[in-house]
């Protein structure tokens, strides 16, 4: 079952001063599937961001259209939940009331969404730091709160733009299987944005990896490893495979954005 | 001492309050030694015998009282205006692009300019002089406070929209709460000066106020009663500066966490 259609999605930046217009995205087709888990790799300037950016409607695409549900995607919504690189707290709100912001903006009565923020500070592991304000917490801390943010508000689709990519390798790893474990139960259709190969294949049930100006989708290979998934996952052989792989997809790539 | 070296709390009251006692002191030295003239400046013993006699005997405190009322209500007037006209400006470009010249061109015509025209126009009483205020701090609230809405953080505000905002929601639970501790520290400032343009709001046409006052010690060259005056204004000053940072403090605990 499709969840999320993608047809001739394409995106062109008119130039900067009488410069030539840039094409982020080339007219690209694609769909996702219900609850799959799909990562975006791609080396930087290959137009992914962009690519999310129009899903979740924060950017007009040039050409094509993006279908949810069926429904055209006309503008930002609810529906699509975002979790961005830069920390995107509410700094005037506490812990909980920045994961209750959607569902006062939808609003859900306060005994209601009470115990939907509660469920989600005890899924991301906030528990006793739900009147904290964001100054307060780390940075994995504050990235856990956005992603237990945009799930309270229980969006059709979850995009992650690199939310992960300010964080020091040991946090990340372990951000990974949080957000992993909250997919494996909950089971959502996920699209996640990063440049770090292993990121891309740990989490997905499906990897996408573009190419670099213009943008666009130049491979596509399932990610047929065995869930539930260990973070040992990472040195097991099969693992390897799929990473040598996908780091020759991605190193031409990167030589020729370099090259530009 | 190292740049950005921070201090001791107990040492950032001393070396604030030695300035002032090294102020005082040097003033004493001028004056009580016989530097200047007492014609044109008195020294501080006289002064504050002077002030004392200002309050005892000439009832100089319904002056300040006055005079207060002047400040906060020109000044209250002027932000209700100011402070909406200046979200819709910085949160709605059209609305910038139709009010921004104006306001930027308004915001140089000296309110100290206005007051012989607002004679003519409102006589000497109250209203002239709450027109003087609101004169001078309108347009400086507007502006400033466009300025800083309109810089709300982009991302912040893209977050909020895919929280399901719309785009009251936008300037009403993203853009004024995140920018109201910054509205309040322009209210500060603005209100500073309007301390400014309410004496000379009451050096002419008055009979009342501590400009007033001011303007009257003068013809008898009485300077220990004029820097009484002028030193009750910056008291005050820092009062209502302190009970700014203390709101401010109170009001947004998430700026200090």
């Amino acid at each position: 079952m499709s969840k999320l259609v993608i047809e001739g999605l394409g995106r062109i930046f008119p130039g900067v001063r009488g410069g030539k217009p840039v094409t982020a995205l080339q007219p690209t087709n694609l769909t996702i599937g219900n609850n799959e888990f799909v990562t975006i790799l791609g080396p930087s300037g290959c137009g992914k961001s962009t690519l999310l950016r129009m899903v979740a409607g924060l950017d007009r695409p040039t050409s094509g259209q993006i279908l949810l549900d069926g429904r055209k995607v006309e503008g930002p919504g609810a529906d699509r939940g975002m979790v961005f690189q830069s920390y995107t707290l509410f700094p005037w709100l506490t812990v909980s009331q920045n994961i209750a912001f959607g569902l006062n903006e939808k609003g859900m009565p306060e005994r209601e969404s009470r115990e939907i923020v509660a469920s989600y500070i005890e899924k991301v592991g906030l528990k006793g730091f739900e009147n904290h304000y964001p100054k307060q917490l780390s940075g994995g801390m504050q990235q856990r709160t956005a992603i237990a943010r945009a799930l309270a508000n229980d969006p059709g689709v979850l995009l992650l733009d690199e939310p992960f990519g300010a964080l020091d390798n040991q946090t990340r790893a372990l951000m990974q299987e949080l957000l992993l474990g909250i997919w494996e139960r909950e089971q959502k259709t996920v699209i996640f944005v990063t440049h770090d190969i292993e990121e891309a294949i740990f989490l997905a049930t499906r990897c996408l990896v573009m190419s670099a100006r213009p943008g666009r989708i130049k491979a596509d290979l399932p990610i047929t490893l065995p869930h539930p998934r260990h973070y040992t996952l990472k040195t097991a052989p099969e693992f390897s495979a799929l990473k040598a792989r996908l780091t020759e997809e991605i190193r031409s790539e990167a030589v020729l954005a370099a090259a530009h | 001492m190292r740049p950005l070296e921070p201090i001791s709390e107990g040492r950032k009251v001393v070396l604030g309050l030695s300035f002032f006692v090294l102020f005082f002191a040097a003033w004493a030295v001028a004056t009580l030694g016989g530097f200047v003239s007492k014609t044109f400046l008195a020294d501080p013993i006289t002064m504050v015998k002077d002030g004392w006699l200002l309050l005892t005997k000439f009832g100089f405190a319904a002056d300040i009282g006055i005079t207060i009322w002047r400040v906060v209500g020109g000044f209250v007037l002027a932000a209700i205006v100011a402070v909406p006209l200046g979200i819709l400006m910085g949160a709605y470009k059209p609305v910038e692009a139709f009010l921004e010249p104006f306001v930027s061109f308004a915001r140089y015509l000296p309110a100290s300019a206005f007051v012989p025209l607002l004679i003519l126009w409102a006589g000497i009483g109250e209203t002239q002089k709450l027109l003087v205020i609101f004169i001078g701090s309108v347009f400086q609230i507007i502006l400033m406070v466009a300025v800083v809405v309109g810089n709300t953080r982009r991302d912040l505000v893209e977050a909020a929209y895919t929280l399901g905002a719309k785009d009251t929601g936008i300037v009403g639970r993203v853009m004024i709460p995140m920018n109201a501790p910054e509205i309040a520290e322009i209210l500060r400032l603005v209100l500073g000066w309007a301390w400014t343009y309410v004496i000379v709001a009451e050096l002419i046409g008055s009979s009342s106020g501590i400009g007033h006052m001011i303007i009257d010690s003068q013809a008898l060259l009485a300077t220990g009663q004029m820097i009484f005056g002028i030193i009750i204004i910056g008291i005050i000053g820092l009062i209502s500066d302190f009970l700014f940072k203390f709101l401010n403090a109170k009001l947004f605990p998430w700026r200090l966490a």
